[in-house]
């Protein structure tokens, strides 16, 4: 295998930069367009159906054309897709108005930290261990040359990703007191509150997997995570997953833990003053924040890049058969597949359970989840003392 | 301690889950395929809403089988109608005992749909039909009668093909 030289490992990872952005730009729109139908479906209705327009323009157009297909006597489930696009464009066209007694450098910089906070946690996420996939030879610059799954395998990946996605709370918290308004500042103070608060049991949860796995390397802990573990570390993945999936839905301020911003209490809470694309970056950078949560709990307790979830692919893999060898090793495709059942799960969940209370969620972080993050970890820590 | 067991493992939230999740799937599955779908809302106006047999649409003249208008001008609709929206001209057709109305014109942007006319009638000869969507572009077309192809009394209006009532 040739070395690259710098100017090809900097093609080369560009390249992967731009297929991240693609692939998050491409799971973001679809989870929008898919929490409609979700929630619809969830409520026994069908989801938005057709888009909302007049009788001009390209979706004037489509409109009419759904309108001839309307002797269909069924709708279809894609005909909200349309309503995406006008949905970017409204936002991009939108007036951006900015307060008068705001401050207007925070004003302008909170959303940007929140949005850069999202994506650049992406850097440390490995979508396959090894190599993702190999340049043809004919390829100009960097033909031959391996891509590996991920933009940078760095030894201390999971502390690196805890760290930026920390930063996050930055962008709410000065979104809510740069746009000097109460609403605002309410919910910002909130978020403050609550994403310190979960902060903890989310790291904590996280430790199991670490002790488990004897490294903070994304990549190694996917692989020790999902095929080299004993069957004991079954019990602390599981309470592990669950614990990890409660505290990323309050991390990414998603109900039932939408506290920053409480639709019911205060306007819109941190965003309220906010409008066009800079609204546009906070909406984008929860969503992708959802997609990071997800890949997490995917990598380190459903299994990643392996078929099968909490270990169970290495407890399988001396049984299966060679015809079948296919499922298992790595795929990119098993990692995504399983991004897109947690995303699902988050729109399940949100169309289930009702709000918690402010207290009640500060109850359940400092009360119930911390003490249980704490057992966990010294269940997983006994396992690797006796079992591994 | 069942409380702080029932706190710890969640149960509850499982079984809220089970339920949404049945109806997703139910939804999802079988929204294109099934004759009577799971989804409970109406695909209006790509299938045809359902109105209540009782639901009070436009006046209808009626016709026997001869093809022959039943109204035989006695004018209880005209007197009753509180908003006096019913103007009825008495004729005479060659070959009719009974009076013919040649005019019967009827203002629809002043009805109030009481349904006083129909039941005035001794001679069943007009009926409120099941039609909702009374929508025109213009306020001429609100002014029915017994002439013309477009707004007539005697079918449905134009724009109201995708109501029906089960009677």
């Amino acid at each position: 295998m040739p070395t690259p030289t710098l100017t090809q490992s900097i093609v080369i990872t560009l390249i992967q930069c731009l297929l991240v952005v693609i692939f998050v730009f491409v799971v973001v729109p679809l989870t929008v367009f898919a929490e409609r139908k979700v929630l619809g479906h969830l409520q026994m209705r069908l989801g938005s159906t057709r888009i909302a327009s007049g009788h001009t323009g390209l979706s004037g157009f489509l409109n009419r054309g759904m309108w001839k297909m309307g002797k269909v006597p069924v709708l279809s489930y894609w005909r909200g897709i349309p309503g995406l696009l006008a949905d970017v464009v409204k936002l991009i066209i939108k007036e951006d108005i900015i307060p008068d007694k705001a401050d207007r450098f925070v004003f302008f910089l909170a959303p940007s930290i929140s949005m850069v906070a999202a994506v650049v946690v992406f850097a440390a996420i490995s979508f396959v261990p090894g190599t993702f996939f190999t340049f043809p030879t004919w390829f100009p610059l960097v033909g031959g040359l391996p891509v590996s799954g991920g933009i940078a395998d760095i030894n201390v990946g999971l502390l690196w990703i805890l760290g930026v996605a920390t930063v996050g709370v930055y962008g709410i918290v000065l979104a809510g007191w740069s746009s000097n308004s109460k609403y605002p500042l309410l919910g910002g103070l909130r978020s403050a509150a609550q994403m310190v608060s979960y902060e903890v049991p989310l790291a904590l949860s996280l430790l199991a997997p670490v002790v488990l796995a004897a490294s903070l390397n994304f990549t190694e802990m996917a692989t020790r995570m999902a095929v080299g573990m004993p069957i004991w570390a079954l019990v602390p993945q599981v309470i592990g997953f669950l614990l990890y999936l409660t505290c990323g839905f309050a991390e990414t301020n998603r109900l039932p833990f939408d506290m920053p911003e409480a639709e019911n209490e205060l306007v819109a809470g941190f965003h309220t003053e906010y409008s066009g694309m800079k609204f546009g970056l906070f909406y984008l950078a929860e969503y992708i924040n959802m997609t990071v949560v997800s890949a997490l709990a995917s990598a380190f307790f459903l299994g990643g890049p392996w078929l099968l979830p909490f270990g169970l692919q290495g407890l399988l893999n001396p049984y299966l058969p060679g015809f079948l060898s296919w499922f298992g090793e790595p795929h990119a495709i098993f990692f995504v597949a399983k991004i897109i059942f947690l995303l699902f799960t988050y729109i399940w969940v949100r169309g289930t359970i009702p709000r918690y209370r402010y207290d009640q969620i500060m109850a359940v972080g400092w009360k119930y989840l911390i003490p249980l993050a704490l057992v966990n970890l010294l269940l997983a820590a006994a396992i690797r003392c006796f079992a591994v | 301690m069942n409380k702080f067991l029932r706190t710890l493992i969640p149960t509850d939230i499982a079984k809220g889950l089970s339920v949404t999740g049945k109806h997703f799937g139910q939804v999802f599955f079988t929204a294109n395929r099934r004759k009577v779908p799971f989804h409970i809302v109406g695909e209006y106006p790509e299938v045809p809403a359902k109105v209540q047999p009782r639901y009070r649409g436009r006046l209808t003249l009626l016709k026997d089988e001869q093809g022959e208008i039943k109204c035989v001008c006695c004018l209880a609709c005209e007197k009753i109608c509180p908003t006096q929206v019913i103007t009825i001209e008495k004729g005479k057709m060659e070959g009719r005992k009974m009076p013919f109305p040649v005019r019967y014109d009827f203002e629809m942007e002043r009805c109030i749909f009481c349904e006083f006319c129909v039941e005035s009638c001794g001679f069943d000869s007009i009926i409120l039909n099941h039609q909702f969507e009374l929508a025109a572009y213009n306020r001429e077309d609100f002014s029915l009668g017994t002439k013309g192809t477009a707004q007539n009394m005697f079918e449905l209006s134009p724009v109201g093909k995708y109501s029906v009532a089960e009677d």
